[in-house]
């Protein structure tokens, strides 16, 4: 296992002093334990440090690698026990058993058998990995017949056998293929380790009970071998889990690397020719520490829930599940079936597809990309919007493909209706049900098909809307002439709302409130924005403003269309309103942010783009240095970074392409993601800990810290907001985006701010 | 040096709930240890399995299930016939067509058939509903009120109807209820804690944290069983010590898996044998993770998991 960066730079000189090269000792650990640089580099790490490096960073599991070519697989390298403590690595893999107490011809039968239950599932292909092949004591040109027969069948293999001889012969035979030795006993582990050693295969370790088990582990390790599987197979089912679990929780639970090695089940043992018995344990042994399960048979009756079983288990309960974004024809649809599209988030696609099919209409299921998130959510970011379902049709060849031109989307993004409707002309865009459970009956009643009068308005609109895509292509493609769009916003007419900014020193060390409240997502400001209304917009910064943001957060949503006329009029409208307060421009669409720079006063601050992430937008970073603005560095890329190694390592890397495009590290303000206790209570310790990282390196932070409480009743969320406030400005952080009206909050903020010896004590501290 | 396992057994225990009246009562929960960790400390209570018998049971049409049931006409029939099967625990009677939506079998009608089962059987009665919280509401409470004295269990009550449901079910008839939620550990415990608050014993709650065939986002029940066993017994979380039921069978039948026929997937092989596979894995997954009873349907799926449990307990 790599070394944790983490763990490198808690022993590390913390001077910052680059003479390796690097910007900070935390850049440089982390390079370290990336392997890109090595330790050496820096002359300040003392020598008691670089030797607990080595020690202290020996995995509790090892990852095993066996077999060869498109049969290499790994087991093990687990470091928790259950998948929702952090994530499961390695998927268990499952073996079909043979011996060579069996007929040539049988065994010919089985291995065709096998070899039918090949297909994928959600991008993953689904197969019998392994041949566990059973050395039954009948002579070793049995065992070699049988071994040959394995090793012409494309899987990896098991030798099971405890015969030094006969294991010599097989290995022979099939030693390229890098096969598993499950043989050594307290007996012959000599002669067995000796052989293993010898081809250099991985060894599987054999005993009565754990006690003996541990004992052998023991005499091997001190013979110097560690690339060994421990056969955890028991007298009875009973036995055999009781192994499993002990053996990893001994590993994991309470450090004892002796037992941290992947371990072999094999149900034959027990559950001999009973196949519907041996799926139930296989379903068992799937959640509870089998590496290598043995059956004696995998039909696609065992094959279909152990392997989407085992698929779920194995899901990074932290990454999304996607599917792959394709046409999936259902209920037999073909190209004259209409079509529906839907996001790829796993979840999504077979609650849909489910009820699809419940319907029995023939409908041709679009999933597009949206980076495994919800409708509502892959919207509201961005990341379902008209744009990328237009790239999706055009990667799919789906206008080629399918003749039927009706599309229905989520009933949840019927605002995109239009949006849609004109980047697919050809396509009558409908809107179908809010959620899949209505399905059978919207799709059964046809309600997409519409009236015949619906149908020629449409036709002629159609014509209508073709034009005026191209004309919108056209304009895409040229550089924005922003004079010219400036001409066609809306002149500010500047109203006495009775609150004045105060304005805002940016050099002052006084926490950033960056008001959340005009966002698109709310129905009052999308209206305003799409009318061009000022008044909703002014009312809600003016309650911002008095209750004293010092930011004010602009979201115009996905604004694909007019996004950088609108992004113009809302900035001028808010700065000529309110003193030039100081804005974060808060959209996906990158020309919309550049043109609000363009109108941006900066009396008051710079403006901030919100918001780049280490992913695909990390172009966003690009775009501030372009304008010398601030940029939110979410320290993401696909998905919500793992654990704090990845927080940390996408926070360098955007570190890094902004000092490279010449900004201030001041600039940029890393955002940990705050999560939501409802569902991640336990991860709420890392992003903390992540805000005392960037406070370490001198670095700026900033969040949606309001995100930790969503889904707790309205009387308790100010309460959490408040008191998560102020464990984070403990630890750091220098702003955050709030709803600046949660007098709480604000309260709690200014406080803290007192106790950081930010701001002066005296009695009205609260009201200023 | 020898090895010695270290055992693990927690101060935290599941509260035993018991479902049913005389010699054929079930005992649900009990243990301090996780799902068949006998290594750790013996389990009191093995976990329980109970028969779906649904109202529309005439429709199965699969060869085995409906050979089983071959001359079955009324849900008493069905009732009867599912009491001799062996490892049935305790009999599901399960009103899918009262829903609104669909055949909307009166209330009266259902409490008909709920009664003339608890008549005609021993076996401990649980009553499933149609999912339509309106319907669902007046059916419990009627089937409740006929069934007093018969200690039956009624899945469920939800977020939105506990109050109706829990004050009925349980406060006025003196049955037990379910709390039900969907892949929710906050919620779970949530509910549980109004449950508590409406005045229900403890003791007359299990719970259904959320259902689903392995392949279907099992990862999410899987992860709450995980969590919420976690903190029953870790923590001693007493909001969460209910006992688990999972019904299994209403999800593993309506998957694509086990209803494409063998011309729709003719390289899948045996239809019914590819639902009793998607039964038995699930059923087994939901008791490994911590299900004290499970909801199945196939006699060959019952048999199966009531030998897994043999073995295992």
């Amino acid at each position: 296992m790599a070394l944790k960066g983490l763990d490198i730079f808690k022993l590390s000189p913390k001077k910052n002093c680059k003479e390796c090269g690097s910007p900070t000792c935390m850049a440089f650990c982390m390079k370290v334990a990336q392997g890109a640089v090595s330790l050496d580099k820096c002359p300040y790490f003392s020598a008691d440090a670089v030797a607990q490096l080595s020690e202290a960073t020996a995995p509790l599991m090892k990852t095993i690698e066996v077999g060869a070519g498109n049969n290499a697989h790994k087991m093990g390298g687990e470091t928790v026990l259950f998948r929702h403590e952090k994530t499961l690595v390695n998927k268990n893999l499952f073996a079909v058993g043979l011996c060579s107490c069996m007929e040539p011809a049988e065994i010919d039968a089985k291995i065709a058998e096998m070899k039918k239950v090949d297909y994928e599932r959600i991008g993953e292909r689904m197969y019998v990995e392994f041949l566990f092949c059973s050395y039954a004591g009948n002579g070793v040109e049995k065992y070699v017949e049988l071994v040959k027969k394995a090793a012409a069948a494309d899987r990896a293999i098991v030798l099971e056998c405890w015969d030094v001889e006969a294991a010599r012969a097989a290995l022979e035979v099939c030693k390229d293929l890098k096969p598993i030795l499950d043989g050594a006993t307290l007996e012959n582990w000599e002669a067995m380790n000796a052989l293993a050693t010898e081809f250099g295969v991985t060894l599987g370790l054999y005993a009565e009970n754990l006690s003996d088990l541990y004992d052998l582990v023991k005499k091997v390790e001190g013979a110097g071998n560690k690339n060994l599987v421990l056969d955890a197979t028991g007298k009875t089912a009973k036995e055999t889990l009781a192994n499993a679990v002990l053996i990893r929780r001994t590993a994991l639970k309470d450090g004892d690397r002796s037992f941290g090695y992947p371990a072999i089940v094999n149900l034959t043992k027990f559950a001999r020719g009973d196949v519907r018995l041996q799926t139930a344990y296989a379903a068992m042994f799937t959640e509870k520490y089998g590496s290598i399960i043995v059956m004696s048979e995998m039909p696609y009756a065992a094959a279909l829930p152990l392997y989407g079983l085992r698929q779920n288990i194995f899901t990074d309960p932290q990454k999304p599940m996607k599917v792959e974004a394709k046409i999936y024809p259902l209920n037999g649809a073909d190209e004259n079936s209409p079509c529906a599209l839907t996001v790829d988030f796993a979840l999504t696609y077979f609650l849909v597809s489910g009820e699809m099919e419940r319907s029995n209409v023939p409908v041709n299921l679009i999933i597009t990309d949206a980076s495994g998130m919800s409708v509502l959510t892959a919207w509201a970011a961005g990341k379902l919007s008209s744009s990328s379902i237009k790239k999706t049709f055009e990667e799919l060849d789906i206008a080629n493909k399918i003749k039927n031109r009706t599309l229905i989307i989520p009933g949840k993004v019927a605002v995109m209706k239009g949006d849609i409707q004109e980047k697919l002309p050809d396509w009558r865009v409908v809107v179908g049900p809010l959620e899949a459970v209505q399905l059978p009956k919207y799709l059964k009643d046809k309600e997409y098909v519409g009236s015949a009068e619906e149908l020629a308005a449409e036709a002629a609109a159609k014509e209508a809307m073709a034009a005026a895509a191209a004309a919108a292509a056209e304009e895409a493609a040229k550089p924005l002439d922003f004079e010219a769009i400036k001409l066609r916003v809306p002149a500010i007419e500047v109203v006495d709302t009775g609150v004045t900014y105060k304005g805002y020193n940016p050099e002052s060390k006084t926490f950033v409130t960056i008001g959340e409240r005009i966002h698109c997502i709310s129905p009052v400001i999308r209206k305003a924005m799409a009318e061009r209304d000022p008044a909703p917009i002014l009312k809600r910064a003016a309650e911002q403003i008095a209750a004293g943001a010092t930011y004010l957060d602009l979201n115009i949503g996905p604004a694909e269309k007019d996004g950088p006329e609108l992004m113009m009029w809302a900035v001028q409208l808010l700065q000529q309103n309110f003193n030039n307060v100081p804005l974060a421009l808060d959209t996906a669409n990158k020309r919309a942010i550049e043109a609000g720079i363009k109108v941006y006063n900066r009396t008051h601050g710079k403006p901030i783009v919100n918001s780049a992430d280490a992913g695909s937008r990390i172009d966003f970073i690009n775009l501030a240095a372009a304008n010398d603005a601030i940029v939110f560095a979410l320290c993401s890329a696909d998905g919500i970074a793992k654990d704090n190694e990845e927080r940390m390592m996408h926070c360098h890397n955007m570190l890094e392409r902004g000092l490279a495009l010449g900004m201030a590290s001041d600039d940029l303000w890393f955002d940990p993601l705050f999560l939501v206790v409802k569902g991640m209570q336990d991860k709420q310790m890392d992003v903390l800990q992540a805000i005392k990282m960037f406070s370490d390196e001198g670095l700026k932070s900033t969040g949606g810290l309001s995100n930790n409480s969503n889904g707790a009743p309205k009387h308790v969320r100010p309460i959490m907001d408040a008191t998560l406030a102020a464990m984070c400005m403990m630890q750091g952080l220098t702003s955050a985006i709030v709803n600046p009206c949660d007098v709480r909050l604000m309260e709690t903020i200014k406080s803290c701010d007192i106790f950081k010896n930010h701001v002066l004590y005296s009695d009205s501290y609260l009201e200023l | 040096m020898s090895f010695v396992p270290k055992t693990q057994a927690f101060s935290g225990k599941i509260n035993t709930v018991t479902l049913g009246t005389g010699d054929k009562a079930v005992t649900l929960g009990g243990q301090n240890v996780l799902p068949f960790y006998t290594f750790d400390a013996p389990i009191e209570h093995a976990p329980k399995i109970g028969v779906e018998i649904s109202d529309t049971a005439k429709e199965w049409n699969t060869p085995a299930l409906a050979a089983f049931y071959a001359g079955c006409e009324t849900m008493v029939d069905f009732a009867k016939k599912a009491e001799t099967m062996p490892g049935a625990d305790f009999l599901v009677l399960h009103f899918e067509s009262a829903d609104p939506n669909g055949a909307d079998r009166s209330v009266e009608d259902c409490v008909a058939d709920a009664k003339a089962v608890a008549e005609a059987v021993t076996m401990p009665i649980v009553i499933m509903g149609c999912k339509n919280a309106e319907k669902d509401g007046q059916l419990f409470s009627k089937i409740s009120e006929a069934l007093q004295g018969k200690n039956i269990l009624v899945m469920s009550a939800r977020e939105e109807d506990y109050k109706t449901v829990g004050a009925s079910v349980a406060l006025a008839y003196g049955q037990k209820v379910g709390a039900e939620t969907a892949d929710d550990i906050n919620l779970a415990k949530q509910l549980n804690i109004m449950m508590k608050g409406l005045g229900v014993a403890p003791a007359s709650i299990v719970m259904n944290i959320g259902t689903a065939a392995v392949g279907y986002g099992y990862e999410y029940v899987a992860s709450t069983l995980d969590r919420i066993r976690a903190a029953a017994l870790a923590q001693s979380d007493a909001d969460l010590q209910m006992p688990i039921v999972a019904p299994t069978s209403t999800d593993t039948w309506g998957v694509k898996e086990s209803v494409a026929t063998i011309e729709d997937a003719p390289e899948w092989g045996d239809q019914e044998e590819r639902a009793i596979g998607m039964e038995i894995a699930t059923a087994a997954a939901n008791l490994t993770g911590g299900a004290d009873a499970v909801i199945m349907r196939h006699p060959a799926a019952i048999a199966t998991i009531k030998q897994f449990i043999t073995e295992l307990v």
